[in-house]
């Protein structure tokens, strides 16, 4: 019913100091870094129950090998606009403060090795769009935001 | 030891391990707020146990401590001096933790110079100082002493009950595993089904029946009644009482309501914070409450029950309530609200603003409750566990705060309904019936100012469609014939949700929604079903709020006692009709179950009608007159003796309770007689007759009885597991939580044919009511059973002493049922008999 893919969790050597792991996403062509110890696995999710009254950037709920989870789609929460309908059924199973969620994007990328020395400040224009940045890190092909989790699964409360 | 400090000490160590990582990076980074707030409830939590225990050298010391952390928590940066102040003081804890321990004492001595120390940095910190504490006032634990502290013998270990520590982890992934075990067993049972093997399906019978005792198992071992967690609070308002000079007295309800333990340790803290606030703002002083007319002693009450998936918790006082004024001014002077929208809130949620961070009205810090911890704490502690906290208040009359808490693990049954393409589960506990609309329906769905209600009987149950609730989309003005509207009962009221259809019935396992969707209060948990697909549980009590059924706040117990009431007086009837003559009943209690079957659903084996019924065959009788290619016919489903069968019949029209009485007994075989209810001729069904022809074994067991049976047991789980077995039986079940509750029913004059107690209960054992009953000459005839973990011949000695007739073990269900039989007399019931115990029952 779901296929699933193993994370590579970066068996590319051990870490250095002041070196971290990322795993990136595409979402709207856009590409964000993801710690990499957050993830768990990555899947296509087959049969979604949506929920009712719930904030618009959550997709439903997915069963996923016996466990409920919460699939969010990124793209919605990126622009935070309902009508766009997300297309995307490829999800990313990830724990957050002890809940689980199922991030859905439309690609996925590697797993880099950030290294200290290429963080860069977080350029202000970044934050217009209400999209919350952790960190970012200029490498060469591209500049990574890496999205700040806590922003990602915090949702507007509708009562 | 006193089991409460042996407690005390474990979780203690417990929470001092947990910490020591972050006492360990406050040493490095004494300004980093998480870690100060998680020290600072470290020391709260600790003062606020060891002041109900007595354990004042402890108390005085976490006090002074937590007084200096409050300060840094504000903001406060905390000098090297300062932290090795508090990590020495933590130490000192732990030393005296270790002392409490192997000798159940506080070890003598005072902590004056850490005391003192504190005092001197607290007064710097608050500016009103300028002598430097002398940081070599710090004497750390004498070396000696402290060794000592850290080996205790084993033969100082005292004794310790058989039992041994699991990690809740552990059984936390025996549950998942059970359940996923669960759900493969039923995917088995579809297939098996399919094929029809002979072969696999003894061992697949074996398999299902062993999975669901394992998961039984599993699920009990989780499971621990609330009163492990009240029986500490009488101390606690004993020591509240002294505290606060108030006179405070405490009324515990609903101890034996089983919750997981992994919640009970949850709402632990959180109730203890309630309690002390409301006997340190709730209450009013002796003079206070005189002057206003009240009696001197205030009262808190707590109640717990078991409400549709989820537990109820009420912490209710009767002391001078909320001020709303006081609250709306700290909400304006914090900037929390606009005044125009003040203006506009609700009491509750201008009430709702108790629960923010460091919103406390209190103009004095007091010992007790502190300093604006407490409810914030409450609120997020059972909220991370899928739980929400209410509050209400009357001015003068007192505050009363709710808890709902999720069961977690609960495995309940659950009707799943169908709203267009979406499936929800809705729990059957709090079902009380569906109805139809559709042609000859007699109930009539209006719209009063907007708001649906269906008139059904002498009643007006308010209705929400489903669609609208759930913004599903475009509801119809009134229901479609096609519709139904399930009625539920929430406390004492009932409300209907109109669903597209009734696809099925399944027994659930409830997982609590998580934290980004727990704000939905149409929904309390979700599911995954049978085929793997996840359903949303729906809560009855949301959908009653969202009508604005809101239960009123009842404050004040009263203790009238009432007189004992039989649990029937008048007979609930299913009316239906089946063939053109008069309409027939059967009584509701013969019939376990309605269901609805197509003719595609059925076939004919050894000559009988049978149909496939939660994997196992079932004889069908029909008495349906109507043509076979109807599509689908309701089956009235009876359970005789553990065995099915099922009653096709036209059209079932309604359940009404009424008296029954024979007008004119029937010479025909499958009648009883005719009798007249609410103003229409009816036929009584003789069920007896069709049992006969469908189960003739079933009978000869002479299950069918209306005995009256007793059953006494102080945990709720053996009642709610024996009663439905007795009621599946026939017997007309009663059930008592203690001696004492026996010996009042039959004081008040109840009626019971047999008695079944738990030999061992806590306050008056088994034994001890038995000879209690067997006092008073009239029941010298009563059988009374004893059930006991295990049938031992020592137990069967002190039964028969106590004159009891025998004793069954808890877990043997034939034992059980063959001994009632014994004792209430064997006979051979045929139609007869059974007819004329009907017609006796409906004389009564």
């Amino acid at each position: 019913m779901i296929r699933e893919q193993a994370v590579n969790h970066g068996h590319v050597g051990a870490l250095k100091p002041q070196q971290s792991r990322c795993f990136t996403v595409v979402s709207e062509g856009r590409t964000f870094g993801l710690p990499v110890e957050s993830i768990q696995t990555v899947f296509e999710m087959v049969a979604l129950t949506p929920v009712p009254l719930a904030p618009c950037e959550i997709l439903g709920l997915v069963n996923l090998r016996g466990k409920i989870v919460t699939a969010i789609s990124l793209r919605r929460r990126l622009r935070d606009d309902p009508t766009r309908s997300e297309t995307s059924n490829l999800a990313i199973g990830m724990e957050h403060r002890g809940e689980s969620f199922a991030l859905v994007v439309d690609e996925v990328g590697d797993v880099i090795t950030l290294d200290a020395g290429t963080q860069i400040p977080v350029p202000s224009h970044l934050g217009v769009e209400g999209i919350k940045i952790s960190a970012v890190h200029r490498l060469e092909s591209l500049i990574l935001p890496l999205l700040d989790l806590d922003w990602v699964f915090t949702f507007s409360r509708e009562t | 030891m006193d089991d409460l400090i042996i407690d005390f000490v474990t979780e203690t160590s417990e929470h001092l391990e947990a910490a020591s990582s972050q006492l360990v990076q406050f040493e490095t980074e004494p300004s980093n707020i998480a870690i100060v707030t998680s020290i600072f409830r470290l020391l709260h939590t600790i003062k606020g146990t060891c002041g109900f225990l007595g354990l004042t050298r402890l108390e005085k010391l976490a006090h002074s401590a937590e007084a200096v952390v409050s300060i840094l928590r504000e903001g406060s940066l905390a000098t090297p001096d300062l932290v090795s102040l508090i990590l020495a003081a933590v130490d000192r804890i732990r030393m005296i933790l270790v002392e409490l321990d192997r000798h159940a004492a506080e070890p003598p001595g005072d902590d004056r110079d850490l005391i003192e120390a504190f005092e001197n940095h607290l007064a710097m910190l608050e500016g009103r100082a300028s002598v430097a504490a002398a940081p070599d006032a710090i004497v750390a634990p004498h070396p000696a002493e402290a060794a000592e502290g850290k080996s205790p013998g084993p033969s100082q270990q005292g004794h310790q009950p058989e039992t041994i520590r699991v990690e809740v982890g552990t059984l936390e992934r025996m549950m998942v595993l059970v359940s996923e075990l669960v759900l493969t067993r039923n995917q088995l049972l579809e297939i098996s089904r399919r094929q029809e093997d002979e072969a696999v399906k003894a061992p697949m019978q074996r398999l299902s029946a062993l999975t669901s005792d394992l998961q039984d198992s599993v699920m009990r071992a989780r499971m621990q009644p609330l009163s492990r967690l009240f029986s500490r609070l009488p101390r606690l308002i004993r020591e509240l009482a002294v505290e606060t000079h108030k006179k405070l007295s405490l009324v515990v309800e609903g101890g034996e309501t089983e919750l997981d333990r992994q919640l009970i340790e949850v709402i632990r803290d959180p109730l203890t914070h309630m309690l002390r606030n409301s006997a340190d703002h709730g209450i009013e002083t002796p003079d206070v409450r005189a002057a206003a007319g009240k009696p001197e002693a205030g009262t808190i009450h707590i109640a717990a029950s078991h409400e549709a998936g989820y537990i109820t918790i009420t912490v209710s006082d009767d002391g001078r309530g909320l001020s709303l004024e006081k609250i709306k001014a700290k909400a304006l002077a914090r900037g929390l609200v606009a005044p125009a929208d003040l203006d506009r809130m609700t009491d509750e949620a201008i009430y709702r603003f108790i629960f923010l961070p460091d919103f406390s009205t209190a103009t004095q810090i007091t010992n007790i409750s502190g300093r604006g911890i407490g409810l914030d704490v409450v609120r997020e502690n059972i909220e991370t566990i899928g739980g929400s906290i209410s509050v209400a208040a009357k001015p003068g009359k007192g505050t009363s705060f709710g808890l709902k808490i999720p069961l977690t693990l609960a495995i309940a049954p659950a009707l799943i309904v169908e709203v267009g393409p979406h499936r929800f589960a809705l729990p059957q506990q709090s079902v009380i019936e569906a109805i139809g609309f559709g042609e000859g329906s007699h109930h009539r769905v209006e719209r009063v100012q907007g708001s649906l209600v269906l008139r059904l009987r002498n009643q007006v149950i308010p209705l929400v469609d489903a669609r609208e609730i759930l913004r599903l989309g475009d509801a119809p003005a009134v229901p479609q014939e096609s519709q139904l509207a399930v009625i539920m009962r929430v406390g004492t009221q009932c409300c209907g949700i109109i669903v597209d259809n009734v696809t099925d019935v399944q027994e659930i396992v409830v997982k609590p929604l998580g934290a980004s969707l727990s704000h939905l209060f149409c929904f309390s948990g979700h599911t995954i079903l049978g085929d793997g697909s996840v359903v949303l549980i729906l809560d009855p009590a949301g959908i009653a709020k969202a009508l604005g059924l809101v239960q009123v706040l009842e404050l004040g117990v009263q203790n009238n006692i009432e007189p004992f009431v039989p649990p029937r007086e008048k007979t609930r009837l299913i009316l239906f009709r089946a063939g053109s003559d008069a309409l027939k009943v059967v009584p509701l209690s013969l019939i376990s179950r309605i269901e609805a079957i197509t003719d595609e659903a059925t076939e004919v084996s050894d000559g009988m009608l049978v149909m496939q019924h939660r994997g196992f065959l079932m004889p069908l009788i029909s008495i349906s007159r109507e043509d076979a290619t109807k599509k689908e016919r309701p089956v009235l489903v009876m359970g005789i003796g553990g065995q099915s069968v099922g009653l096709i019949v036209d059209e079932i029209i309604d359940i009404v309770e009424d008296f029954l009485d024979i007008e004119i007994a029937s010479a025909k075989d499958g009648t009883i007689g005719t009798a007249y209810i609410q103003d229409t001729v009816v036929e009584i069904i003789d069920i007896s007759h069709y049992v006969k022809i469908a189960r003739p074994d079933a009978l000869a067991r002479g299950v069918i009885k209306r005995f009256a049976i007793l059953l006494v047991d102080d945990r709720l789980f053996f009642r709610d597991m024996l009663s439905p077995i007795l009621t599946a039986a026939g017997y007309r079940v009663t059930t008592a939580s203690s001696g004492a509750e026996t010996l009042s029913m039959l004081k008040r004059g109840a009626v019971f044919h047999m008695i079944v107690t738990d030999t061992d209960m806590p306050g008056m054992d088994g034994y001890t009511l038995a000879r209690e009953i067997k006092r008073d000459p009239k029941y010298a005839a009563l059988p009374i059973l004893a059930l006991a973990a295990h049938a031992a011949p020592i137990i069967s000695e002190a039964a028969a002493t106590s004159g009891m007739c025998g004793v069954v073990g808890k877990f043997d269900r034939t034992a059980l049922l063959e001994m009632i039989n014994a004792n209430l007399g064997v006979e051979d019931l045929g139609s007869h008999d059974l007819e004329k115990r009907i017609i006796q029952e409906f004389a009564a």
